[in-house]
């Protein structure tokens, strides 16, 4: 049966052809669409490794270039927070905060090796408020800040890039004055997004210069107690001012910028698809209604109802076929070639769920047609000649 | 064999009723040739299409073997039609998108035959019908009388019991249309075949063992 298709669909290759390039261009659409929206749920699947809710991102300005002014005026502040029932923890961080727009890049060196990292200079709380945990070794204490060598916790990836599979707790970086010491390592942790991918990250003692503070208030603090906070702070100094925002918040508009472009590419293509499967169905109705004298010899013939329809299905499924093995064979050199840098699997997935979402729409596009060329009544196909 | 009784066909248009069967009681006896004459338009195609089940009487009683056919499923009725049945066109109807060998196959193609055997059997009614020679061809390239040789060889392949032929010989000259006529005769004298024809030759349907003339949907006799 099958090669009486095959015959079928050689005669009308022309028309045929187009068919089959029409699915092998949706299915690269829908392979490059899958492999994306995989991509990135695969990292947004992974855990983010903090938690920002109830946190809250101040940004203040203490209208002081001196050092040692601020030092004193920080203190002020940690006086005043502690005093505060709502505060749960509280650090001071160099500006690169979590879900923020700025950043802070650093190199370190091991054995030759330079690679460079996310720094973010914090106090010892920050663990605390950002409620982080420790998969190897531990943070660090306000003890560690005097020692000469500085103490260093690094995300797994950060790990992996300086020193493999060695145990890198005790591990020395850098050389000379700029020397740090693992004491930690954490899992991961998304600073940028929900759908980052697992990336380089290092978290010192911070300097005395850092006014950015991440806060952890209790859970249902109210907008009245958050302004009175932020009202108490600032009259602290003359010219103060400050700012608070939810790290929640901050968290959602980054996001924003990695989904929202995906979410259009999503549209456009569904829109494309919508096209190809609209395009697809007319021309299986043309070739049905072109074809009306065939179905009626085979009825004639002895063909059921259901041998005229899984034809016909038959048909565009070999079809479909020849425009996946195509497209699959294009598509295979992403995972080969190691394009973009991205894991194998997700390539693979995309293929998968492209092959799938491919069949499942020329199955639905044949459906009705093939079922209308099977209800034709053989007389009429016949006379119609 | 297959037995009509009081069959009634009318065709309706948006602007007209055509009655082309009025009350046609007719039986095919096992191992007959019948013949069906008559003018053109009087139903003789629309008749033969109703006795090979493509078409609804719009009054009337089939039964095929004794049963009724009203109570057929359509997988029943197709196996009927493609077991005992063999249909020779009068516009020959074949698929324009196949070569002649796989025509010939069709039949074959919705029983449980083999590939092999397939293009064994379809191979050996070609050669009945003096076409071993165009199996590659496809239908476009044949003449008429070829053509009309093809449609024979593909109600013979699959040895059915009933051959149903609208006009097998009306387009071939008399030699052609004589040696046609021979394999008829041949199968129905030797496989015991049964037969109803339709023609509008009077020798052929002298050679028959029995003829039915319709008038305007109507049985003369
Ligand atoms: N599908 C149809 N719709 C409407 N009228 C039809 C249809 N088929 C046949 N008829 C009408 O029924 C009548 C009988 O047609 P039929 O084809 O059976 O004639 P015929 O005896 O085979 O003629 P011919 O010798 O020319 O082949 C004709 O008047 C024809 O116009
Ligand atoms: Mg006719």
């Amino acid at each position: 049966m099958l090669k009486h298709l095959f015959k079928l669909i050689w005669k009308k290759k022309k028309s045929n052809f187009l068919m089959m390039l029409e699915i092998f261009v949706s299915f690269l659409i829908l392979f490059a669409v899958w492999s994306l929206s995989v991509y990135n749920y695969r990292n947004y699947a992974q855990p983010s490794g903090l938690d920002s809710e109830n946190v809250w991102a101040v940004f203040l300005n203490f209208n002081t270039d001196k050092d040692s002014l601020k030092i004193i005026y920080k203190d002020l502040v940690r006086q005043k927070l502690k005093s505060h029932p709502e505060v749960e923890a509280f650090s001071f961080s160099s500006s690169n905060l979590p879900y923020s727009f700025s950043s802070m890049n650093n190199g370190f060196t091991y054995k030759k090796k330079d690679i460079s990292s996310q720094v973010m200079e914090v106090d010892p709380d920050y663990t605390k408020v950002l409620k982080l945990s420790l998969a190897e070794g531990r943070w660090f204490t306000e003890a560690d800040k005097a020692a000469k060598i500085k103490p260093l916790i690094i995300t797994r990836h950060l790990k992996e890039a300086l020193f493999g599979n060695e145990n890198a707790l005790g591990k020395i970086t850098g050389e000379k004055d700029d020397r740090k010491q693992v004491i930690g390592i954490v899992e991961c942790f998304k600073y940028g997004n929900d759908f980052q991918k697992p990336e380089n990250c290092a978290f010192t003692p911070s300097g005395d210069w850092q006014t950015d503070l991440l806060i952890r208030v209790k859970p249902g603090t109210s907008i009245d107690s958050e302004a009175k906070i932020a009202k108490e702070i600032s009259q602290l100094g003359k010219d103060w001012s400050l700012e608070i925002q939810h790290l929640d918040k901050m968290k959602a508009t980054k996001n924003r910028i990695v989904w929202v472009p995906i979410l259009i590419l999503l549209i456009v293509c569904g829109f494309l698809i919508f096209n190809v499967a609209l395009g697809l169905f007319g021309v299986l109705f043309q070739t049905i209604s072109h074809r009306k004298q065939e179905i009626g010899v085979r009825r004639a013939i002895g063909a059921t109802k259901s041998h005229i329809l899984w034809q016909f299905i038959g048909e565009t499924l070999v079809i479909a076929t020849f425009g996946l093995t195509l497209g699959i064979f294009f598509a295979m050199q992403f995972p080969l070639l190691n394009v973009f840098d991205v894991d194998k699997s997700t390539y693979l997935l995309g293929i998968l769920f492209a092959v799938i979402t491919v069949y499942l729409l020329v199955i639905t596009c044949a459906l009705f047609p093939s079922r209308q060329a099977s209800q034709i009544y053989p007389a009429v196909a016949l006379h119609e000649e | 064999m297959i037995r009509l009784k009081n069959i009634e066909k009318v065709y309706r248009t948006s602007t007209i009723e055509t009655l082309a069967l009025n009350s046609i009681s007719l039986e095919v006896a096992k191992g007959e040739f019948l013949s069906i004459m008559g003018p053109s338009g009087c139903g003789k195609s629309t008749l033969l299409n109703i006795m090979g089940l493509l078409d609804e009487p719009s009054k009337g009683d089939i039964s095929v073997g004794g049963e009724s056919i009203r109570d057929f499923s359509d997988k029943k009725i197709a196996r009927f039609r493609n077991q005992k049945l063999g249909f020779i066109f009068q516009s020959y109807h074949l698929i324009n998108d196949l070569p002649v060998l796989d025509n010939v196959e069709l039949p074959l193609l919705y029983r449980n035959v083999s590939g092999d055997e397939r293009t064994r059997l379809a191979t050996e009614a070609l050669q009945k019908v003096g076409l071993g020679n165009r199996m590659k061809h496809y239908p476009s390239q044949l003449s008429g009388g070829q053509k009309q040789r093809v449609a024979i060889a593909r109600a013979i392949v699959g040895n059915p019991e009933i051959i149903l032929a609208d006009e097998p010989t009306g387009n071939l000259d008399s030699a052609m249309g004589n040696e046609i006529m021979e394999i008829l005769i041949n199968l129905n004298k030797q496989e015991g075949t049964t037969i109803v024809m339709v023609t509008h030759d009077e020798n052929m349907a002298k050679k028959t063992s029995r003829l039915v003339r319709l008038f305007d949907g109507s049985q003369v006799l």
